[in-house]
């Protein structure tokens, strides 16, 4: 038997983890599914198991003048329909999974599962986003690129919770996405690119690259973006090759039963190449 | 009922399997009923030294190969695999033993208190190195299940005066069926007699196999088929395995058993359709016409020899394709290796060797600089042309006019050049291809072995009841064969009853396999019918019964191979067009066409959903179905990593039939299940090639494999 609580608010449920280091469930699409067991037995939890999904104080949305809040159990139908959510997350946010996972899956879930293959962690990386943690008597805000260690690991403390993602405001007029999966609906990624830009004036004043399931975790690098910043299109096709060569130093994806080392490196530097010149340049003129 | 036969009718198991009710093996429940686990090898090939089994508490069971009252070899061509594995384990996912009891629980945990000490034997996993025999043999003295040679003609000869000998080699992959329901079993003793019921293809096939298993007399052995959840051939020879596991269960226990597989033991553990090696060597003369062939065809059998050797044939009887090549010589061998036994699944070998020989013949055309369906119409077969086998193709061939269909419908001539025009920033093709499949069993294999017996009755209210082994698996038998009967008979379809077969009422009208249910079952039905129409008002109760007659025409000889390999073909015409991807390689269906021969459709609508199932199914083989073995363990063991196409992977498919009527059939039907399959790889990859300037030489075309493609010619 599996012990399980359903808190009636989010106080008692940080009580809750505080005394049961409970396993957070919130859609459960994907803690379901690695655990689950003959059919007609219950799915295996080590530790009691806390429902989450419920609590509405970590189901809103909230806009500042700076900010996008996120609450951690807002399923990704949910955000695909709300007018406030930035068109570059709805775009990845659409191609997860089927709509019946997205009507229970979380955005807060995706992230804590910490897939290198989670489809919405490049985007969000690209986004500067922030992950909002709180225990019983702290809270904390950590980038996300701090919160995600590894493969399925984060620094996640065991009597805490994911409340919140705060993705900073900001107004782009480029935006790339790809996923590469063996079929369009519903399948994992092989790999995955995101790329983001401002340009300006001819120039490009802000510029993010990620990738996704082609490292331990998401490939997001500020130095080798500063490269490009401030650059025109002509200087950019110049530096398409060293740009290229950098990321291909730290693009280190694995064999594995969905795809190859090979193939994995290779589109990922032919969708950056592309995005730099056949999206960004041509944007540029 | 008036007009044609082929007008449709309500699918009858529509209403009931939309609306939930069916009632699949799983649903089913037996007093006091048992589960079964199995334990399976770990290892793909070891001796087995010792298995340590813990105390066993009340109530609970061991069932291994010492509880096999008969003979322990699943009755097959060759009696070679065991139920439960004896000294030695063959492949990874082999049963050695299950556990039975009442709580599932408490047989997990026995599961994993039991080991297994194994010694382990050097294995083969290729069949490269089932060829170079570097081992000890699995099977035989060659590690051949099947080794065999034909030829037509006077090869040596012609390529003797070859003006030009081209060679390629194609390979294709592993395809599993990923039938809806996985496959389940219940076993139950009582009376001194043990009933089975199960998701199965083949009643009579599981009777048999009990039969040698429990080592009783068929007046003890009861089998009856459960609505099944899509088989595709996956429940052909498979399930005889897991239900001689839960008869011998039911017998030790006393009480009923069910075995109902989890998707991913179904994966590791169950049949897949064989991956191929062929190799073609082919002659051509001055006028850039083939005089002669020579097919090398390997497949990998697996572990156990299952359906191998009859695969095999299949594919060797296919290897000219449509073509009429007059000096063939065709090697087919099905290799042992330490993978999991292959089997049964649509099209039965036709595919790998249509893919191939579809494939030769572009590869041929672009040699000699010819179009190439200028080529392959250059050498299609006509009527009275003669077969590899020597068989004469006495039906109406008509292809042309199919082709001529297909070309109209899918605009591939102007298609073919505009794509083929280099242009890199829109990778479009179109690709055609060309096929037949054999309807039924091969050569006499319907007179020598499989003899089917129908029966129709009728009752006293009326109603007719028919009497089969054929199961309805989601093709439409239980709707195509009432409205063969009920139109012969010239009563409602409603008053025509059909229920899941049982072996206690039914007699054998042999397996629902090799498109032969409509063709060869429905003639006798409707023969029966006729019969029965005759003596109707004779008495309030009338039953009829018939028995399979070979058409006089045929002739075979199945020590030879020569003769007439099936009574009929049926044939087909696929177009596919392609967008690829230039940045991902990715492949994109942009359309899809066919045009078909299957003599009389029975029922149109049914008909249309086996072409655009086996179209799917096919182009899924063809692209992104990808199932690899890694030191014998299949590494796509779940649905999340075999995909398989969804139904917002393709375009709509437009199809049509044309007119064509055979003798030997019901209404003049020939066969369909399997044909629309085996058409839609090689238009796909013909269509990748027009459209990247590449040789396709193996399916599934990844876009893996057409990155590294493009990347090796440049």
């Amino acid at each position: 038997m599996v012990r399980a609580y359903r808190p009636p608010d989010f106080q008692s449920a940080l009580t809750i983890m505080r005394e049961n280091r409970a396993i957070p469930l919130a859609g459960g699409t994907d803690l379901m599914v690695s655990r689950r067991r003959w059919s007609g037995l219950s799915p295996f939890f080590a530790k009691p198991v806390l429902f989450i999904g419920h609590l509405e104080e970590i189901k809103r949305v909230e806009i500042d003048i700076t900010n996008i809040k996120i609450g951690s159990a807002c399923s990704l139908a949910s955000l695909l329909e709300h007018r406030e959510i930035p068109e570059v997350l709805k775009i990845v946010i659409s191609q997860m999974a089927t709509p019946a996972i997205r009507n229970i899956g979380t955005l807060g879930g995706n992230i804590c599962n910490a897939s290198p293959a989670g489809d919405a962690l490049p985007v969000l990386y690209a986004m500067d986003a922030s992950v909002v943690l709180q225990r019983k008597a702290e809270i904390r805000t950590l980038p996300i690129e701090k919160f995600i260690t590894g493969p399925g690991e984060t620094v996640l403390k065991d009597d805490e919770l994911l409340t919140s993602i705060i993705i900073p405001k900001k107004s782009y007029n480029v935006g790339f996405y790809r996923k590469v999966g063996t079929r369009q609906a519903n399948s994992l990624s092989k790999l995955s690119f995101q790329g983001l830009a401002r340009i300006e004036e001819g120039k490009i004043s802000d510029i993010r690259i990620s990738f996704g399931a082609v490292a331990m975790t998401v490939i997001r690098s500020r130095e080798i973006e500063e490269i490009l910043i401030e650059k025109s299109g002509k200087e950019i096709e110049k530096l398409i090759p060293e740009v290229s060569s950098l990321y291909s130093a730290v693009i280190k994806p694995i064999d594995d039963q969905r795809s190859n080392i090979r193939y994995r490196k290779t589109i990922s530097l032919k969708l950056l190449r592309y995005f730099l010149r056949t999206v960004l340049i041509s944007k540029i003129g | 009922m008036k007009g044609k036969i082929g007008k449709s009718i309500k699918k009858i198991d529509v209403a009931e399997k939309t609306g939930g009710y069916a009632r699949y093996i799983a649903d089913m429940r037996f007093e006091s009923m048992l589960h079964a686990k199995t334990l399976r090898s770990s290892k793909p090939r070891a001796k087995i030294k010792g298995i340590d089994i813990p105390e066993i508490p009340q109530g609970y069971y061991i069932v291994d190969r010492n509880d096999v009252p008969g003979k322990n070899r699943v009755k097959m061509i060759v009696n070679d695999q065991p139920f439960f594995a004896e000294d030695v384990v063959n492949y990874i996912g082999e049963p050695i033993l299950l556990v039975v009891g009442p709580d599932k629980e408490k047989i997990i945990k026995i599961l994993s208190e039991i080991k297994v000490y194994y010694e382990a034997v050097k294995p083969v996993f290729t069949i490269e190195e089932a060829e170079k025999l570097n081992t000890t043999p699995i099977y035989g003295e060659d590690n051949c299940f099947a080794d065999y040679e034909i030829e037509k003609g006077d090869p040596d000869e012609a390529f003797g005066r070859a003006a030009k000998i081209v060679e390629n080699e194609y390979r294709t992959g592993y395809q599993e069926h990923i039938y809806l329901e996985p496959q389940g079993m219940i076993g139950i003793y009582e009376s001194n007699r043990v009933t089975v019921y199960g998701s199965m293809q083949c009643p009579y096939f599981v009777k048999n196999a009990l039969i040698q298993g429990l080592g009783w007399g068929g007046d003890r052995i009861r089998v009856v088929q459960t609505t099944t959840g899509g088989a595709f051939g996956g429940k052909e020879e498979y399930p005889s395995l897991i239900a001689g596991h839960v008869a011998f269960a039911a017998v030790k226990a006393g009480k009923p058993v069910r075995l109902i597989f989890n998707r991913k033991e179904d994966i590791q553990a169950t049949t897949k359709r064989h991956p191929s090696i062929i190799r073609l060597k082919t002659a051509l003369d001055d006028h850039k016409k083939i005089i002669a062939t020579d097919v090398d065809i390997k497949m990998d059998g697996g572990a156990y020899s299952g359906l191998s050797n009859v695969v095999l044939q299949r594919a060797m009887f296919a290897a000219t394709g449509v073509y009429n090549i007059p000096n063939v010589r065709v090697r087919g061998r099905a290799f042992a290796t330490n993978n999991v036994p292959s089997g049964a699944l649509r099209g039965f070998g036709g595919p790998q060797a249509f893919f191939a020989i579809e494939m030769n013949m572009h590869a041929l055309a672009d040699h000699v600089s010819e179009d190439p369906l200028d080529f392959k119409i250059k050498h299609m077969l006509k009527k009275g042309d003669h077969t590899v086998t020597g068989g004469v193709l006495r039906q109406d061939v008509k292809l042309d006019e199919m082709t001529d269909m297909v070309l109209g419908m899918s605009d591939y001539r102007k298609k073919y050049d505009e794509f083929s025009k280099n242009d890199d920033q829109v990778l479009r093709g179109i690709g055609l291809s060309l096929f037949y499949h054999g309807c039924a069993f091969t050569g006499s294999g319907e007179k020598d072995i499989i003899k089917a017996e129908v029966k129709l009755k009728k009752r006293e209210d009326g109603k007719v009841l028919i009497l089969i082994a054929n199961v309805d698996m989601g093709q439409g038998a239980q709707t195509t064969l009432r409205k063969i009967v009920a139109r012969t008979l010239c009563i409602p379809v409603d008053d025509v009853i059909y229920e899941n077969p049982d072996t206690d009422v039914v007699p054998d009208s042999g397996p629902t396999v090799a498109s032969r249910t409509v063709m060869i079952v429905g003639f006798l039905l409707d023969k029966a019918a006729q019969e029965l129409k005759a003596e109707w008002e004779k008495a309030p109760e009338v039953e009829v019964h018939k028995v399979y007659e070979q058409p006089g025409y045929i002739r075979w000889d199945q020590e030879t191979f020569e003769g007439d390999a099936y009574p009929v073909y049926s044939w087909g015409t696929n177009v596919v067009e392609v967008e690829v991807d230039p940045v991902t390689c990715e492949i994109k269906v942009k359309g899809i066409w066919g045009v078909y021969d299957v003599g009389t459709a029975i029922d149109e609508r049914i008909i249309q959903g086996q072409i655009e199932g086996g179209i799917s199914q096919g182009l899924g083989y063809a692209t992104i179905e990808v199932m690899n073995s890694k030191d014998g363990k299949i590494l796509q063991d779940s649905i999340t990593d075999y995909i398989i196409p969804c139904s917002m992977y393709f375009p709509g498919i437009e199809s049509k039939l044309i007119d064509s009527y055979y003798e030997y059939g019901p209404y003049g039907a020939k066969c369909a299940g399997e044909l629309p399959f085996i058409g839609a790889a090689p238009a796909l990859a013909s269509a990748v090639q027009n459209a990247l300037n590449v040789q396709i030489k193996r399916i599934p075309v990844t876009p893996e494999y057409l990155m590294e493609t493009a990347e090796g010619e440049n």
